[in-house]
């Protein structure tokens, strides 16, 4: 497989602030979806509106379909189809105008962008309304129809800034629903940004978490959670002790127990593997399992070690910035 | 290039086909320029003995107009094209806030078909208003009086010379409106632009009455150019040489300035539309 994105060092720094994105690398895949997950303010908005041509490239490298993005910017805006993160349709055309304006200045011929664009509509499920101005769509509409609008010249790779912020529950799933199928059955190489942990780890091939300018660390998002040693077994026993804490940590892969009271904490790769042993072992000693839950480790673990903060504080910290309006100028441009 | 310029005129004018408001309002403006304007600051008013609103002595400084509004009409066409050029632009500039200018930047299209889609879109709506102003001359009470052998040709070199005018205006305007980033400096910068050209034209009194240091600024006004040379063709069925002359001077000095007008635009468009 070829690598459709790769970027060196890249930096963005718009004076006299400081860096918004700080010499990041890495790179995508054909076939991939790639996320860039993180907080508001983190740079993602920067560095997607750098890899598809908009904003200027401070320092390093970015490549897309073989094209340096700096010197060659029209050969990348052939390849990629952009999603930004605000709805950018005309609002006074109806749904399929959007569309054909799309692909004729994509030098898409008319009739194949006829048929093109009736399919996605289809897709998307806006059959029905295409006829009607984009005026009158819901949010979710309006969302569906932006993602299409992106597709109608067939791009090598689509670029989605944030596809479901400030979407219900419903139009979020139905979205990666289409985010999905556009990857598996197009096989179509997907790069996005978000801050939700749930979207990064139901969709991407790989996560990269970037926080303060930077990528801490990238994966796929099962490795990354692997990497955190494993998951967490709380086991309540009536009667046990100091004796019982010896018996779990001689248990293979245990890599830790913590008791309190008649509660012990165990950390372990995989509570499955572990688990008929530590109930036979209970049992021999006449002791009783009162209680039991696990929990598998979660991208916000991962973000939490490897940033020293929840996803959640630095959603709150960045927010005041937002107060001065600083993050939102670093968003938008 | 002119593919995708057509695309996005064509963008535009489908959306003023459904809300044709803003168009028709600055059409009927002219009305106001006409009658009001006409009337009031009407110079035959002074001569209370001439009637029949006719300009007794001042006729021949006027150009040899029968009345007023005859030498004022060619002038509101040129102020017309100037005021709709000036606003209509504003289209871009909020295609620039809402994002849609980023979305059109990262489409694979040269920079300058974006400019050049918001000039042939802002001269197709421009040429709506030159009919109506023209209309409304001819019909108010002491309105515009053609020549007696005004045909055709007369009104085609009319219309011709408008669209050369509202096409200089276009160029300039749509620049402007590409480079601002939000209405407020849109709007401020249009006025600002708009009452330099309104009040060192022609369009309201003839430049013999301008001082000596404004006549050269005057004289190189696209209005000043586009209001002489329609009243030539109002106001005579045939031209003589230096009538040809005078046109065609006319005609060349507009497109003179049309063309540097275009190259600013292309260059404001350029810079405006570039990543930073």
């Amino acid at each position: 497989m070829t690598n459709m994105v790769e970027v060196e060092g890249l930096s963005k720094s718009f004076p006299p602030s400081t860096k918004v994105v700080a010499g990041v690398s890495f790179s995508v895949r054909e076939g991939e979806v790639f996320s860039l997950l993180g907080p508001n303010g983190a740079g993602k908005t920067t560095t997607i509106r750098m890899l598809t041509t908009l904003t200027s490239i401070t320092e390093g490298k970015a490549m897309v379909g073989g094209h340096d993005v700096s010197k060659d910017p029209g050969a990348v805006r052939n390849l990629i189809g952009v999603v930004p993160q605000d709805v950018t349709l005309d609002n006074e055309l109806k749904g399929i105008e959007n569309l054909l304006l799309s692909a004729k200045l994509h030098h898409v011929p008319n009739a194949v962008a006829t048929k093109r664009a009736t399919d996605l509509l289809h897709l998307v499920d806006l059959d029905e309304s295409m006829g009607n101005r984009v005026s009158t769509y819901s949010g979710g509409m309006k969302r569906r129809l932006q993602l299409v609008t992106a597709l109608v010249h067939e791009p090598r790779i689509l670029f989605l800034d944030e596809p479901t912020v400030g979407l219900d529950i419903q139009t979020r799933t139905r979205i990666w629903d289409y985010i999905r199928q556009l990857n598996r059955e197009r096989g179509l190489t997907i790069f996005m940004t978000t801050h939700y942990l749930e979207e990064a780890d139901q969709l991407s091939d790989i996560v990269a978490i970037m926080d303060h300018g930077g990528i801490r660390v990238s994966g796929p998002p099962s490795d990354l959670k692997a990497s955190l040693h494993g998951d967490v077994l709380t086991i309540s026993i009536d009667g046990g002790g100091n004796d019982l804490v010896d018996f779990l940590r001689s248990i293979p892969n245990v890599t830790e127990v913590t008791r309190v009271d008649h509660s012990y904490r165990l950390k372990l790769p995989k509570v499955e593997s572990a688990l008929p042993e530590i109930i036979t072992g209970v049992a021999s000693r006449g002791l009783k399992i009162i209680e039991t839950s696990f929990s598998k480790p979660t991208l916000d673990q991962v973000f939490l070690e490897v940033t020293g903060r929840s996803m959640r504080d630095a959603e709150e910290s960045n927010g005041n910035h937002d107060r001065f309006g600083t993050v939102h100028a670093r968003e938008t441009r | 290039m002119i593919g995708e310029t057509l695309v996005l005129g064509r963008r535009a004018l489908t959306k003023w086909v459904r809300n044709p408001f803003a168009v028709i309002v600055t059409s009927i403006q002219a009305l106001f320029w006409l009658a009001l304007f006409g009337n009031s600051f009407n110079p035959a008013n002074a001569f209370s003995s001439t009637s029949g609103g006719s300009l007794g002595p001042l006729q021949q400084a006027f150009g040899g107009a029968p009345n007023y509004i005859t030498y004022l009409a060619p002038g509101v066409i040129g102020l017309v094209a100037l005021t709709g050029m000036s606003f209509m632009g504003v289209d871009l500039v909020f295609d620039r806030i809402n994002g849609y200018l980023d979305t059109l930047r990262a489409f694979p299209i040269p920079r300058t078909s974006i400019y050049f889609g918001g000039v042939v879109q802002n001269i197709a709506k421009g040429m709506v208003a030159a009919p109506i102003t023209f209309a409304l001359a001819l019909v108010i009470p002491d309105g515009l009086r053609l020549t007696p052998g005004f045909g055709v040709l007369n009104l085609i070199g009319v219309f011709g010379v408008v669209a050369l005018l509202t096409a200089v205006f276009a160029t300039f305007f749509t620049g402007i409106a590409i480079s601002v980033k939000s209405t407020d400096s849109f709007f401020a910068a249009v006025n600002f632009l708009t009452f330099p050209f309104m009040f060192t034209s022609s369009a309201f009194f003839p430049l013999s009455f301008f001082p000596g240091w404004l006549k050269p600024l005057a004289q190189a006004n696209p209005i000043t150019l586009a209001s002489d040379a329609m009243r030539l063709l109002i106001l005579n069925s045939t031209l003589s040489t230096p009538q040809v002359q005078a046109l065609l001077g006319d005609l060349a000095g507009m497109s003179v300035i049309g063309v540097l007008f275009v190259a600013l635009g292309m260059a404001m468009a350029r810079n405006a539309l570039k990543a930073r």
